[in-house]
């Protein structure tokens, strides 16, 4: 027989699933109207959109690096999404989408071309993009006018009973999840996380892999503004200020490391529930507003003091 | 040094040249009066990047600390009131760092990561103090600081040139200074030659959030209120402060007063931007993009294998 005891790994691996049906029981019976169907329906459609920035912000995460310019590139996909619609109707999503991965492939030539450490080079991308979301707003929020609000029916409408949103999010996971999983770049980007300079070694391009992560990043978050901007029937030039920390959040307390290598668009499923069921059920069971930020920031803190694979880093800064 | 005083003497005589009111002594002590407080929060994180780490909880401990001042000059805004308002908000600042600090040197999280964090709590805490609201102070004596001029300087000009005086030496010449510097260069070799590694690091923060809360003191003076998004658009200002001023983000080079130069160069850019009629919007992108070039000049020399 061999030993039963889960290691350190299995443990980490089960521990948001377990984390989030704990935090779904301790709020079912704090307040057993949580837990009806629709609900639930709020509490997804709720998460799409933070769900869409994390799932992109995961694969640069895996990376080991990180994107501050997700709040502004959404906010930027939002603006675009809410100036093009009168003139060019639905394809004003893919334009918004364009833009952002054009955003996103900016940070990744700074990153790898110019050697700049991601933090700053996604701290000052971000300036440069909320900057220019800013520009084209002239700095006000741009309004959906009415007449074109059948645009926006394809995002905030209903199949089948179900918000059309929750669908738009499901085919964000499976792609990402496709793309995270089953394609070489997949691999190769969890690969450098893990060890870059062994992947190097083995051939791989590592500098074109991280293009495509910033890229795919800057895609999803402008997506994610997109979706935002519909459901407001608004674009915001600082309306996605507030998502960095819940989608850096979902991504870390999902399970992937903050140092790479581990981790996946499938945790941070886990992990954007887990974000949005805390934020609900506080406000369900009264807990204040403003004491959330700080839940929030002291969940960020020991879920990576948790996952932090400490030896992977020998001086810590 | 060179590089950043270089580029503040081009870009002073090109604005200058393209309006002379700019050299005006009247526009000059408006550049000191802007530049004072981003100069206290850019010397405070020239600590923390000349160790290699970063801090980006800025906003967060300048929303607390404001919150701070403004409750304690709420209860009384007199002299007395106001001198313990400068102190309460210094320790605000001092204990969030300190608390940063040591989540970092004893869980070893990466600094980022951490004041990530403290950033949301400590705003959070603010806005929990606060209740979401402003907490207006114009009558107090703590304005004393920002309305009377001492040889046509504001008051907190002097003495944010006092206290960087102190800051420079120390980072300078004392023995602190001189293993921050140590650690930043190899932590590896420091640690070896008996360095004391982690009081060093948690000490750093600390003192970065001490220079944060004065800044938030000053800040919630000159606009006559506490509120949450006192700080808000700080952080990056500050780092394209230090950065461009030539420390450098890898740590071990980098000093006080190169901040101090950086500090004046953005806001003499921003200055100048707006004499030149360039909109408000467009400042953080140009910022946005020097960020990029200080960065990528310094580090293009250092050929490090792995950077993320």
């Amino acid at each position: 027989m061999t030993a039963t005891f889960p290691s350190r790994g299995q443990v980490l691996s089960a521990a948001p699933t377990v984390f989030l049906i704990l935090l779904t029981a301790i709020i079912v019976l704090a307040s057993p109207g949580f837990f009806s169907g629709s609900t639930i329906l709020v509490i997804l459609a709720d998460s799409v959109v933070l769900f869409t920035l994390a799932a992109g912000l995961s694969f640069v995460i895996l990376l080991g690096s990180i994107d501050l310019s997700v709040p502004a590139v959404a906010s930027l996909g939002g603006v675009i999404v809410a100036m093009l619609i009168p003139s060019i109707g639905l394809a004003a999503y893919p334009a918004a989408i364009l833009a952002g991965a054009g955003a996103g492939l900016f940070s990744g030539l700074v990153h790898v071309l110019l050697r700049v450490p991601s933090f700053i080079a996604t701290l000052a991308t971000g300036g440069i993009v909320s900057g220019m979301a800013l520009w084209l707003s002239s700095s006000r929020t741009v309004t959906i006018a009415g007449e074109y609000r059948h645009v926006l029916d394809p995002v905030i409408g209903d199949s089948f009973g179900i918000p059309r949103i929750i669908l738009i999010g499901a085919v964000v996971c499976l792609i990402g999840v496709y793309i995270q999983r089953y394609t070489k770049f997949g691999r190769a980007i969890r690969a450098i996380g893990a060890g870059e300079s062994a992947v190097r070694a083995s051939g791989i391009h590592v500098g074109r892999q991280k293009l495509i992560a910033f890229t795919i990043a800057g895609a999803f978050a402008a997506c994610g503004g997109a979706l935002l901007a519909a459901r407001m029937t608004s674009g915001n030039p600082a309306g996605a200020e507030q998502l960095l920390l819940p989608a850096i959040a979902a991504v870390l307390v999902g399970g992937t490391a903050i140092t790479g290598g581990t981790g996946g668009v499938g945790r941070t499923v886990v992990g954007t529930l887990i974000v949005i069921v805390m934020r609900i059920g506080m406000t369900f069971m009264g807990v204040d507003v403003f004491a959330q930020q700080i839940l929030f920031g002291s969940v960020l803190i020991c879920a990576i003091a948790l996952t932090l694979d400490r030896d992977l880093l020998q001086i810590v800064k | 040094m060179a590089p950043p005083l270089i580029a503040l003497i081009v870009a002073t005589i090109a604005i200058s040249l393209y309006n002379p009111s700019f050299l005006s002594a009247a526009n000059l002590g408006r550049v000191a009066s802007i530049s004072a407080i981003p100069v206290l929060l850019a010397v405070g994180a020239t600590f923390v990047i000349i160790m290699g780490s970063i801090d980006l909880s800025v906003q967060g401990v300048i929303a607390l600390s404001a919150a701070i001042t403004a409750m304690v000059l709420r209860v009384d805004d007199g002299a007395l009131g106001s001198v313990l308002a400068l102190g309460a908000a210094v320790v605000t600042g001092i204990a969030t760092g300190a608390v940063s600090g040591l989540l970092h040197t004893l869980l070893r999280i990466p600094s980022f990561m951490v004041t990530l964090g403290m950033w949301f709590v400590s705003a959070g805490l603010a806005t929990l103090l606060l209740g979401g609201g402003t907490i207006a102070v114009r009558s107090a004596d703590l304005r004393v600081l920002i309305l009377q001029r001492v040889f046509g300087l504001p008051l907190s000009v002097w003495l944010v040139l006092a206290i960087v005086a102190f800051a420079a030496l120390m980072q300078a010449r004392s023995r602190f200074g001189r293993y921050v510097v140590a650690i930043g260069g190899n932590e590896e070799i420091a640690k070896l030659s008996g360095l004391p590694i982690r009081r060093t690091r948690a000490a750093v923060f600390a003192i970065a959030g001490g220079f944060y809360g004065l800044a938030a003191a000053l800040s919630v003076a000159q606009l006559g209120q506490g509120n949450v998004d006192i700080g808000d658009g700080r952080l990056f200002t500050t780092i394209t402060a230090v950065v461009l001023g030539g420390t450098s983000l890898t740590g071990g080079r980098g000093g006080v007063l190169n901040s101090v130069l950086g500090v004046l160069l953005v806001t003499v850019l921003g200055n100048g931007m707006i004499l030149m009629g360039v909109p408000p919007y467009l400042q953080q992108a140009v910022l946005g993009v020097l960020i990029i070039l200080a960065v990528a000049s310094s580090t293009a020399r250092i050929r490090e294998g792995v950077y993320k």
